[in-house]
């Protein structure tokens, strides 16, 4: 292996000098990673401003009524939708309701441990659900099965499978695949007023009739992506690993919808003071990136409509 | 903002009651009685842990990541040689109707000791190994599965172990015996026996029975258990010689 001939950052003591990559790695990060920014290059062989590659798989849980598997370079999110029927509050009678949870499983990480939850998970389920919310990506009154009577419940339950780094993005990009890929459920009123779900085959004709004939999928308007950047000196680190996050620590979330508009940008802290010009980069960075989203999706739900028909 | 109550669509209005004496209905998958479902298994399912991996039989789908050996957690007490620390979770979707997430301790426990006979727990002293599972959607036969997952990422761990351990049920309905009982089937079964096995050694790891049985009939629904963790055993040793060569 090859040994490390100069202390590039300024610290520690002389016996780097004949010290192992990956033993440098590990007890000077700071001053490995900044060796190689100085080269314009992340340690995957990444320039700084691309993002890791990302795959969407929809329809992966058949016991769900929409879901999609998700993975950026190593980060993998599973998300999954469950119908369940409700009778809608009082001041929004033809609305239905959507509820977001975002689990970390103690596989995902090995600083997840049973009985002692992961601090991120639920920081994570409030930022989903808000972005969703305000982006007003749903109508919640395609939601709506009879007005004031009944309504759909949708249980968005996102789980992280592997954790490394960026899982903001990973977990929005999952919501929105599975809420795209959503199917429901043909369904009828019974006579105690209770809906029950209508058969699909359409030889046997039911009596009763169906309420939600025209309603079997979400139109989704205005859809949201988001690009976490890390802020380190002058650099600008897009889509960064668990490792580059626990590292260098001014991450700035910048959420843009399909439209185009900024649908919200979240800097917690950090040491670095993100300079005006340096959030312009963040949100051109991101601009970029949801033009490719945007296509790895459509591709992605079109290759499954072609299997379905 | 406090979720309203909701209930989930009953969609198989009526569990179908099987004529119990007739021994020739038909699976609802289309299998004989004998046959086990396909099993797709894959290690290196989650790179954040030491090792891990994903069992699909049928619509059952488990993923388990081995992390460790580490270091105990500060409240246990000495001890000279290692400790099996199990976990298993079911997703909340994984279920037809829409569960709590809650931890099943009896699955926890249940996955302890059918592993804990295999692994030389004397290799890693001191320190804990962690085996969480999550169960992804659950069709039936789902511990038998979350066994025979957790014994592979145990092996891409590199844990020690006298042999892998492959694991199968039997459900016993009227006078069939049918063997990886799918959801449905396991809602109506009378009665049940689950083997966890080291194909290797021909040792039985674990073996549970419930419900009421002849002496005859454990008798041919263990060589049937048996059987079918042989012939898993195979896959999964095939599973972990691909993983070993495609990665040099």
């Amino acid at each position: 292996m090859a040994a490390v001939k100069e202390d590039a950052g300024g610290r520690g003591g002389g016996f780097e000098g004949e010290m192992e990559v990956e033993a440098y790695r590990r007890l000077f990060p700071l001053p490995y990673y900044e060796r190689h920014l100085l080269e314009s290059v992340r340690p995957d062989a990444r320039p700084l401003s691309s993002a890791r590659d990302t795959s969407i798989a929809v329809g992966a849980v058949s016991s769900a009524d929409g879901s999609a598997l998700v993975k950026t370079g190593e980060t993998t999110m599973l998300a999954a939708i469950k119908l369940e029927v409700m009778s809608p509050s009082q001041d929004s009678p033809d609305e239905g309701s959507l509820a977001i949870d975002f689990h970390m499983p103690p596989i995902c990480s090995p600083t997840v441990r049973p009985g002692r939850p992961a601090e991120l998970a639920p920081v994570l389920s409030k930022q989903l659900s808000d972005v969703i919310s305000r982006s007003k990506m749903i109508h919640l009154k395609e939601l709506s099965l009879v007005s004031g009577k009944a309504a759909w419940m949708a249980y968005l339950d996102i789980y992280c499978l592997n954790a490394d780094g960026s899982l903001f993005d990973v977990a929005l990009l999952s919501a929105v695949a599975a809420l795209a890929h959503l199917h429901i459920p043909l369904v009828s009123l019974n006579d105690e007023g209770r809906i029950i779900a209508v058969s699909g085959d359409p030889s046997r004709k039911t009596t009763r009739e169906v309420v939600n004939k025209d309603k079997r999928k979400l139109s989704l308007n205005s859809v949201p992506f988001s690009l976490t950047c890390l802020l380190h000196k002058d650099y600008i680190l897009a889509d960064p690993t668990a490792e580059e996050e626990s590292i260098m620590d001014t991450p700035v979330t910048v959420v843009l919808d399909s439209l185009d508009c900024l649908v919200s940008l979240y800097k917690p802290g950090g040491a670095a003071l993100a300079l005006t010009s340096s959030l312009k980069e963040c949100v051109s960075l991101t601009r970029r990136r949801v033009q490719e989203l945007r296509s790895i999706l459509d591709e992605a739900l079109q290759s499954t409509e072609m299997d379905e028909d | 903002m406090a979720s309203p109550a909701s209930y989930a669509l009953r969609r198989h209005q009526q569990q179908r009651r099987r004529p119990l004496q007739d021994d020739n209905w038909v699976r609802s998958d289309g299998r004989g009685f004998h046959q086990c479902r396909p099993a797709f298994l894959r290690t290196g399912a989650a790179r954040a842990a030491s090792g891990s991996a994903y069992a699909e039989f049928g619509s059952t789908k488990v993923i388990v990541s081995v992390f460790g050996p580490r270091e105990s957690k500060k409240a246990m007490k000495y001890s000279g040689i290692g400790r099996l620390n199990c976990n298993v979770n079911f997703a909340t979707f994984s279920t037809a109707t829409r569960g709590q997430e809650s931890d099943h301790k009896d699955f926890s426990s249940m996955l302890h000791k059918a592993l804990e006979g295999a692994v030389l727990l004397e290799s890693f002293p001191k320190t804990t190994v962690d085996v969480f599972a999550l169960v992804l959607e659950s069709g039936g036969s789902d511990l038998p599965a979350v066994i025979s997952c957790a014994s592979l990422a145990l092996a891409d761990a590199g844990i020690m172990m006298y042999d892998l351990v492959a694991s199968a049920s039997v459900s016993c309905i009227g006078n069939s015996l049918i063997i990886d009982p799918a959801a449905e089937e396991e809602d109506c079964q009378d009665g049940s026996l689950t083997v966890a096995f080291m194909p290797s050694r021909r040792e039985i790891t674990q073996l549970t029975l419930t419900g009421e049985w002849s002496t005859g009939r454990i008798h041919e629904a263990t060589e049937l258990c048996l059987d079918a963790c042989s012939k898993l055993g195979e896959i999964m040793r095939t599973c972990l010689k691909q993983a070993v060569s495609s990665s040099t």
